[in-house]
């Protein structure tokens, strides 16, 4: 526990002496952070907004990375994710009870479509999946733009499809913000990994060939095609979240609506060490900044980038490993030696002669 | 041969900590110049830690350490190479897509201007080293098409070529034919005729005694005794290792074994890693309740012929079968079937080293604690309990993390794991491989029991005394091919390192390469 | 298709060129970075900031490369004496710099996506004489920035620093078996270090050139990804400096096509701007069937990467 909040201290500082230097008051500017984002149920409910998104994204990278794949397509795969549910939305007419979980298998078949491709690319030929991902990323922005705009766009000024059918839509909670029932979905996936990690031969698989995957192969594990299922759920997970944001906050799917959920997801899973509660709580972490951040990019002129700052340099902080013996935790480097571990770019034969 | 000259490296109540654990308590040893000095001891014993603690690899916790008469102190290899210390490690430190030249001169290359390596001049020292010493290589030549046995002799090259009056090797025999063996005993001697002198860790005793002018025996981080190679026998060495006499034999009832072969292997033949011939046609058979010892160096396809059975590796010719029924294509399907691997790499397919002790055991049973999706987690810890205590795996936790247990235990592990399923064929690669001698008499007895109870059990070892120790029946592979297949009974050591070496008992122009005698002085 | 391409194919692989240089040589000694884009985009910013207030090409450019270079350290310091896994140290490198270049461009310029100004120098033109009036070779040679020049110059000096120097043996050793050159008596980590701060340095001017030479402007991530299209480049050529460049270009030539084939047909230009990407995928594709194809022949399966 100590190393995170660590790790974030260090990070407030580096920012507040950004601040800083731009000119500003650190203290103010933090205090604008934390009420902008906690202080008053109008900000509450934009913070639990932020949050919902996140926690999707945060869980489907820590099911990727707990089972040793690098999936940082998450952020292209909540695009594809919402894009399906922005079509079946708009264009099935059915009752609410049959369209609003259409929609959402929908938006899971999308994502899982998208990360199958860094999936067989990686099983089947040996392809790093990193840069695949770092690829699809801006492919799936730009495909579904390309649709969005220029095939099935709505009438009007707008780069949007036409919006969803009341069938189709979450519920929102209030009228401060679009948070909406979608963070119900989001807890309940949390919970069901919790479950699905620690209770199922599934779960075992995935933590035992994230660890070491020549030997859950040898030991009879099915590695390749457990690989390919964990990139699936992840990616499924993250069109969820795609939906979310479809169904609940929006109503339509709009191009270019991320404001990068994906990427924001990779440091919500590092704060939470991929555990699906640490998600929960990471992602309020983040949201919180997040929406913090808005107002401070609204009253100041210090940007809501300063979020982006803090946030990745906690994640860098996290993945050192410093030689204290109490900062000892399961780290992603040494424990995630992994189908993804780090790449000698030659083989090194000799290195392992007898 | 200096009798009585003042010693060249002197280590004095050397210890070594690692955290809370003592590596080495109080090793004290000495080395004359031009003397072949072995340094043997179990497993563990401490041995490696020692060398590199005095090469610099390693920074001791206490003691003293004098290199020709003043006293050191190596922060690193660079430290100890630059007075004269040289290192020929058992894993070969070479670069493969780099010449021969490349590889010695590293670290001191001769220069042009501009910061240029002066490529010519590497080459011609390399020759001219390589035949000072009768260690012919070409320089030019890419490390990864030589054989094993030319890549130790650049590793040597690359110790002499930084001026080394000490040759520190580690296991260097692990890797040799007995061809090569021999021609490294002469080379060891020819260099400390020289002057040179020469520290030699291994746990072959018969070629400490074929070569050593003086033994030292450590134990538990010790140096126990330091004795001259003069009318010294094995037993003597094996029972100052352990601290007890040793059995270097198992005891065992003879086989009967059934008709009926369990394991079967008919015209195999496979590539490896670089597209070479590995397995050349390989056909042998295994009956159930009997031990076939497969002998060979390493590097002569017995792994890739392991692989293939394992389902790791395709071969591209022939047919295996287990229990009558042809084999899987995945690991999956051939534990299934009935096979059993217990894998020499404990680090990579044999365990999860960071995973808990109760996860390893339970990897490959999970058919057994499976409730629909569900794992039955704590009939799974459970089992593993009783598991750590039927097989006496010391310094198991459940969750502890399985790199923390030692060698032999890590080992009691893998067998824990794969012997209590219903298996027919036992595969056990270099069984013996980084455990002491206390647990290799369980471990060969662990064998023998499954071999009484019907079960097929093939062992592959580089060591011939573990294989004429256990083996009911001995097969010999040497370039991809069987060159031999007999009962233990009606071979010896010697015959069998013959076949190791690739010559035929019958071939009237046949050498001897006596593993057994002690090479002439 | 206007024979002008073949002159902006030059310019827009430069920076291209420029990344896979510094990229490559992280790639020979073993590391795997993909923070490029993140060195480029704080250099960017940094050359902006030192130009504009400096009224100065020359300080721009040494602003461009420290900014570059310090980020480098830093990423060198992670991975290297933290032994911070290098994935995550890029990815985290990678968005600090574009969170900071952004949170910078508001703080110092009070703009949000973009700051450009007049008063910003610009690179002039070179016309190299007598290459100027051969036709179609003039397109290719002359009449481009400095930066560009130095850039493809540097290619031939990095192979030879690689392949004929001390230095490059022992880089690609480190890279290929660390083990032999620490026993070697080579330090590493210092080896390493040093490939990763000059990885800094030409992202440094390939960042300067983005922000000053290609355009006079500096917008939020406006590297596109290009430090990704560079790896994938350095991927396929294995790390050889020459084959990389060449790669480099062929990825320049997709992304021009990508800019004049709206004007001429009337594809939108999502699909274009995707072709960079979509041919760095199947660049990686034919890597990944290239090796398999070798070791899919022995092997039932391989748990690592390329």
């Amino acid at each position: 526990m100590a190393q995170p909040l660590a790790a974030l201290a260090v990070a407030i500082i580096v920012g507040g002496l950004l601040v800083l230097a731009i000119g500003d008051d650190p203290f103010q500017i933090y205090w604008i952070l934390f009420s902008g984002s906690l202080v008053g149920v109008p900000n509450l409910m934009v913070t639990l907004q932020i949050m919902t998104p996140l926690i999707f994204t945060g869980l489907a990278v820590s099911i990727a990375f707990r089972a040793g794949l690098w999936n940082i397509g998450v952020e292209g795969q909540m695009l594809v994710g919402a894009f399906f549910a922005g079509l079946v939305g708009w264009l099935a007419p059915l009752p609410a009870i049959a369209h609003i979980p259409l929609t959402l298998v929908a938006a899971m078949l999308g994502g899982a479509l998208w990360a199958a491709i860094p999936a067989l690319l990686r099983v089947k030929l040996n392809v790093n999946e990193l840069v695949v991902c770092l690829m699809l990323n801006p492919i799936a922005l730009l495909l579904t733009g390309y649709f969005t705009i220029h095939l099935l766009k709505a009438p009007g000024p707008t780069n949007k499809l036409p919006d969803v059918l009341a069938t189709a839509m979450l519920p929102q909670f209030s009228l401060f913000s679009q948070a909406n029932a979608g963070v119900f979905i989001a807890l309940g996936c949390c919970l069901l990994f919790v479950l699905i990690n620690g209770a199922t031969v599934r779960g075992f698989e995935w933590k035992i060939m994230g660890l070491n995957p020549a030997f859950a192969y040898y030991g009879g594990v099915d590695v390749p095609g457990r690989a390919i299922s964990a990139m699936l759920v992840s990616g499924a997970i993250a069109g969820l979240g795609g939906a979310e944001e479809v169904m609940g906050v929006y109503r339509a799917f709009f191009d270019g609506f991320s404001p990068g959920y994906g990427f924001d997801g990779i440091a919500v899973a590092m704060l939470a060490n991929f555990n699906p509660l640490g998600v929960i709580a990471a992602a309020g972490l983040f949201g919180a900044l997040e929406s913090g951040g808005a107002v401070l990019q609204m009253t100041t002129n210090i940007s809501k980038y300063l979020v982006e700052v803090l946030q990745f340099t906690t994640v860098l902080i996290l993945a050192a490993q410093f030689s204290w013996g109490w900062l000892r935790r399961r780290r992603i480097g040494g424990s995630h030696q992994a189908i993804g571990a780090v790449a000698e770019p030659e083989p090194n034969p000799v290195a392992e002669e007898a | 041969m200096d009798a009585a000259s003042a010693p060249i490296v002197d280590l004095r109540h050397i210890s070594k900590r690692f955290g809370s654990s003592l590596a080495i308590e109080d090793a004290s040893v000495d080395v004359r110049r031009g003397e072949i000095h072995a340094l043997v001891g179990e497993n563990g014993a401490g041995k490696t830690t020692l060398m590199n603690i005095l090469y610099g690899i390693v920074q001791r916790s206490g003691g003293e350490i004098s290199f020709d008469g003043r006293p050191v102190s190596f922060a690193n290899p660079r430290e100890a190479i630059a007075a004269g210390i040289g290192m020929v490690h058992q894993h070969f430190k070479l670069a493969a897509s780099f010449t021969v030249a490349e590889n010695i001169i590293l670290g001191a290359e001769p220069m042009r201007s501009l910061g240029r390596i002066d490529v010519r001049g590497a080459e011609s020292r390399a020759k001219a080293l390589s035949e000072r010493y009768g260690l012919a290589l070409d320089p030019r030549a890419l490390i990864s098409s030589l054989p094993v046995g030319l890549r130790q002799r650049v590793e040597i090259l690359k110790a002499l070529y930084r001026e080394a009056r000490v040759l520190i090797l580690d296991e260097p025999t692990a890797v040799l034919t007995p061809q090569e063996t021999r021609e490294l005993f002469i080379t060891m001697r020819a260099l400390a005729d020289q002057g040179h002198s020469i520290i030699f860790i291994t746990h072959k005793l018969r070629e400490v005694l074929a070569t050593a002018d003086r033994i030292s025996v450590m134990r538990q981080g010790a140096i126990v005794s330091t004795i001259a190679n003069a009318g010294v026998t094995a037993e003597e060495i094996a029972r100052l290792m352990v601290g007890r006499p040793v059995l270097l034999r198992v005891m065992k009832r003879r086989a009967k074994p059934t008709s009926e072969p369990l394991l079967e292997v008919e015209g195999l033949s496979a590539l490896g890693d670089r597209g070479e011939a590995a397995v050349d046609n390989v056909t042998l058979a295994v009956r159930g309740g009997e031990i076939v010892g497969l002998a060979g160096v390493q590097g002569n396809g017995q792994d890739e012929l392991i692989e293939c059975i394992a389902g790791l590796r395709v071969p591209t010719a022939g047919a295996i079968r287990i229990g009558g029924k042809p084999l899987g294509r995945t690991p999956a399907a051939n534990r299934a079937a009935g096979l059993a691997y217990i894998p020499a790499d404990r680090a990579r397919v044999g365990l999860s080293p960071h995973s808990g002790v109760w996860e390893n055991l339970t990897i490959g049973h999970l058919g057994e604690f499976r409730l629909g999706p569900f794992l039955a987690v704590g009939r799974a810890r459970r089992r593993a309990s009783e598991l750590i205590g039927r097989f006496d795996v010391r310094g198991a936790e459940l969750d502890k993390p399985a790199q923390s247990l030692s060698g032999g235990n890590q080992q009691k592990v893998q067998i824990a794991r794969e012997l209590t399923r219903d298996a027919k064929v036992i595969v056990a690669e270099q069984p013996s491989q980084g455990v002491d001698i206390g647990a290799i008499e369980q471990i060969h007895r662990t064998l023998v029991e499954m071999r009484d109870a019907g079960k097929s059990v093939f062992v592959i070892s580089a060591d011939l005394d573990e294989i004429f120790s256990i083996s009911d029946r001995i097969v010999v592979i040497y370039r991809g091919r069987i060159v031999a297949d007999v009962e233990v009974e009606a071979t010896t050591p010697e015959q069998v390192g013959r076949h190791m070496g690739g010559v035929h008992a019958d071939d009237p122009g046949a050498q001897s390469f006596g593993m057994t005698e002690a090479a002439p002085g | 298709m206007d024979i002008d391409i073949l002159h902006s194919t030059v310019r827009i692989s430069t920076p291209l060129v420029l990344a896979a240089l510094g990229g490559l040589l992280t790639y020979q000694a073993g590391m795997l970075n993909i923070a490029l884009d993140g060195f480029m985009i704080v250099a960017a910013f940094a050359g902006i900031v030192g130009a504009y207030y400096s009224l100065s090409l020359a300080v721009g450019v040494l602003a461009a490369v420290a900014a570059s270079m310090l980020l480098a350290a830093l990423m060198a310091l992670f991975n290297i004496r933290f032994r911070a896994h290098i994935f995550i140290a890029g990815i985290a490198v990678t968005f600090l710099a574009y969170g900071l270049t952004a949170l910078l461009l508001k703080g110092v310029f009070g703009q949000d996506a973009l700051f450009t100004s007049d008063k910003i120098p610009t690179f002039p033109n070179i016309d190299i004489p007598i290459v100027k009036d051969i036709p179609v070779v003039s397109l290719i040679f002359s009449g481009h920035t400095i930066l560009v020049y130095v850039a493809y110059l540097m290619v031939p000096v990095v192979s030879w620093a690689l392949y004929r120097t001390r230095w490059g043996l022992r880089l690609r050793v480190v890279g290929e078996a660390p083990e032999a050159a620490a026993t070697a008596g080579i330090d590493v980590d210092r080896v390493k270090f040093e490939a990763m701060l000059l990885s800094g340095l030409f992202c440094g001017l390939g960042g300067a050139y983005l922000s000053l030479a290609y355009v006079t402007l500096f917008s939020k991530e406006m590297t596109n990804e290009r430090g990704l299209i560079a790896l994938a480049a350095i991927f396929f050529a294995r790390g050889d400096p020459y084959f990389a460049t060449l790669v480099s270009l062929m990825f320049g030539a997709a992304t021009a096509l990508a800019v004049t084939l709206p004007q001429t047909t009337g594809v939108a230009p999502q699909l274009l701007q995707m072709i960079p990407y979509v041919v760095t995928v199947l660049a990686l594709v034919l890597v990944g069937w290239r090796s398999t194809r070798a070791r899919n022949k022995y092997r039932a399966w391989r748990f690592d990467l390329t």
